[in-house]
């Protein structure tokens, strides 16, 4: 067991390359495989899918002893969390309460990422950071947006 | 002689009507512009600016990317010797000496060495490009499926065994970048694969939101948090200041060749490109120099070689690209990904029936490298000005300008959480060390490896032979083994011996 966990990051990258492998093959295994003279769609993902396990497999066999730096540092995991929300949050609201709404939110969240960012320097940036892009993008380079 | 007059005049046609200027003009201010900001690598830059470029005729869209990709170089060498921020590797070569001198005082004639190397460097690739691209493009017209095969197998393994990262995980990403790049519906038989059930996926992955997941937003999302930046010196860095001395110029003048010659030349071999010329050339200038000990602290060949050579890399990576259409390095698999998008097919037959796009591209490229010197060099001033901005307030606005390019590419929603699913995938492929880059290069070339492999196939009956029977195929797949055993075979070798010495031991 130690000679695992000493090896977790090899382990889990070959783990893995070898399971997204083993996935390509079977779902290709649903798709015609055809001859190598006419080959059906499901022959290329097939190939690649084994390539993948092999890879896998040395991975594994060939792992060397070394630490997962899994351990981000808080900042990056706050960074994380909000630019993520701030990406859905555009995407949830672009249609439906348009651009002006979208980009506020987007700026807004991703804003709070950083600790140091206070409360109303966030807001005062969403606003206006929308209100320029509804400028350039709507009025300046006619995209198809809605502002509101 | 005469074509290539008439050629250069259909070039500057092109490149240098008012629609070629502005948009070869917005490329290389906006590269170096985004460029500029520390931790902001060329590929996060270029993949978070191309939505911009879909607007626009090929033509243009080209002209703007490849002033986004040498502007941007640019920018990341700036904020290299001001800051010792790079964004990118090649320009941590930069910062090895560009930084030492600033902090002596000499961050002027640093940069100003840097703005005559690119330059030197730029000039020298675009001639190997405008050389060499049409002989090699009429060579390949020749080439049947098999040696596109060949080829292209070539580039992804070279990519990713001589690329950073270790060799194994690099061509595990290959190998899912090529499964990803399948996504859709399958061109010969109409089955939907691995789209789940999903018409969206039907036209596969949009290029542009995994290229910008992949490469911009764990940029963006390692700096979000960050708290305190180097704080640039205030000093106002005035012309007269920026001179380089007589010595300056007399000991740069030859790395600058040497390190054109060196960068043109890795820059065309695929999978090598500007990081491996930028290495090579330095470590060749610290062995030639009389003075070696200098080497680290502020050495004015440091910066002179490393720039020539990237930027001649930079400019010759453009002819496989074009001429075979085949991408040494991810940038220019963006480059293909763009042609793509617009219809044009990549190939030798590019040049030959758009000679429009490739003369312009080439002139664009002169005219691109003569705008950076005089937005590098009289306006260093504005760039020092823009590293002071808190980047804690400058990330939110580039957050919703991605959002808004992603979005305004095809009006899909779906777009974005393509983007954000790669964006993850991005940030745990570097939690286990694997590289991005080789993905993205599968992903490009996937669909076109496919097609000629099967065609290939089909010429032949089926016969796996025929990639050896025909010398210059034959001769490439011997090549591609050649790596790959040596990839292999150095990983289980290495193995090998530390359980030896575990044994011994």
């Amino acid at each position: 067991m130690r000679y695992v966990a000493e090896r977790l990051e090899d382990m889990i990258a070959g783990l893995v390359t070898g399971g997204i492998g083993l996935f390509i093959v079977i779902e290709a295994s649903g798709y015609q495989l055809g001859t190598l003279h006419s080959m059906g769609p499901g022959y290329f993902p097939t190939i690649l899918g084994s390539i993948m396990v092999a890879l896998g497999a040395i991975m594994i066999v060939t792992a060397q002893p070394g630490r997962v730096q899994l351990t981000a540092e808080r900042g990056q995991l706050r960074g994380m969390i909000f630019v993520a929300a701030a990406f859905s949050a555009f995407a949830l609201t672009i249609e439906s309460l348009g651009t002006i709404v979208a980009v506020s939110l987007a700026v807004f969240l991703s804003a709070l990422g950083n600790r140091r960012t206070p409360l109303l320097v966030a807001l005062v940036l969403a606003v206006a950071t929308a209100v320029v892009s509804v400028l350039i993008f709507r009025v300046g380079l006619g995209l198809q947006f809605k502002a509101f | 002689m005469s074509t290539l007059y008439s050629d250069l005049a259909l070039g500057l046609s092109v490149a240098g009507s008012f629609h070629g200027l502005l948009y070869c003009f917005l490329g290389v201010f906006l590269g170096t512009f985004i460029g500029v900001l520390p931790g902001i690598g060329i590929m996060a830059t270029l993949a978070m600016l191309m939505p911009i470029t879909f607007h626009l005729d090929p033509n243009y869209a080209l002209i703007m990317l490849g002033g986004i990709y040498y502007g941007a170089s640019y920018g990341g060498s700036t904020a290299s010797i001001l800051m010792n921020l790079p964004g990118t590797a090649t320009s941590a070569v930069t910062g090895l000496d560009g930084y030492p001198m600033a902090q002596k005082g000499r961050a002027g004639q640093a940069l100003f060495m840097t703005a005559i190397a690119s330059f030197v460097g730029s000039l020298f690739g675009v001639v190997l490009l405008a050389g060499f691209s049409v002989p090699l493009a009429r060579v390949a017209l020749k080439f049947g499926p098999q040696e596109y095969v060949a080829l292209m197998t070539l580039g992804l393994v070279a990519a990713s065994v001589i690329g950073a990262g270790r060799s194994i995980r690099s061509l595990a990403s290959v190998s899912l970048g090529l499964a990803l790049g399948l996504i859709g519906l399958d061109l010969n038989s109409g089955v939907a694969r691995f789209t789940f059930g999903q018409t969206v996926l039907y036209d596969g992955l949009p290029l542009v939101a995994v290229a910008i997941g992949l490469f911009g937003l764990p940029e963006i999302i390692a700096n979000a948090g960050r708290h305190n930046l180097p704080s640039v010196s205030k000093r106002t860095i005035s012309m007269k200041s920026m001179m380089p001395t007589r010595e300056d110029w007399r000991r740069s003048a030859m790395p600058m060749l040497r390190g054109s010659g060196i960068g043109g030349f890795f820059g065309a071999l695929p999978g090598t490109g500007g990081l491996v010329a930028t290495f090579v050339s330095y470590a060749v200038e610290r062995r030639v120099s009389k003075h070696p000990e200098e080497f680290g602290k502020g050495a004015i060949e440091g910066i002179a070689a490393p720039e020539a050579a990237n930027n001649s890399a930079v400019q010759s990576a453009f002819i496989p690209t074009l001429s075979l259409g085949i991408p040494g390095d991810p940038v220019m698999a963006i480059m293909l990904g763009v042609m793509m998008v617009h219809g044009i097919i990549p190939g030798p037959n590019v040049i030959q029936s758009s000679p429009d796009l490739f003369w312009g591209l080439v002139v664009s490229f002169i005219v691109g490298n003569f705008m950076l010197l005089v937005l590098n060099l009289p306006l260093v001033g504005m760039w020092v000005k823009l590293l002071q901005i808190p980047y804690n307030l400058l990330f939110p606005v580039i957050v919703a300008f991605t959002c808004i390019g992603i979005y305004s590419v095809n009006y899909q929603i779906v777009d974005v959480f393509v983007l954000l699913a790669f964006g993850f995938l991005g940030l745990g492929m570097k939690a286990l060390n694997f590289e991005v880059a080789p993905l993205l290069l599968g992903f490009v070339l996937g669909p076109m490896i496919e097609e000629y492999f099967r065609r290939s196939l089909i010429v032949a009956r089926g016969d796996l032979g025929t990639f050896i029977d025909q010398p210059i195929s034959a001769s490439i797949m011997a090549i591609t083994a050649a790596i790959l055993i040596w990839a292999v075979g150095s990983a289980l070798w290495r193995q090998i011996e530390r359980r030896r010495q575990v044994k011994n031991a």
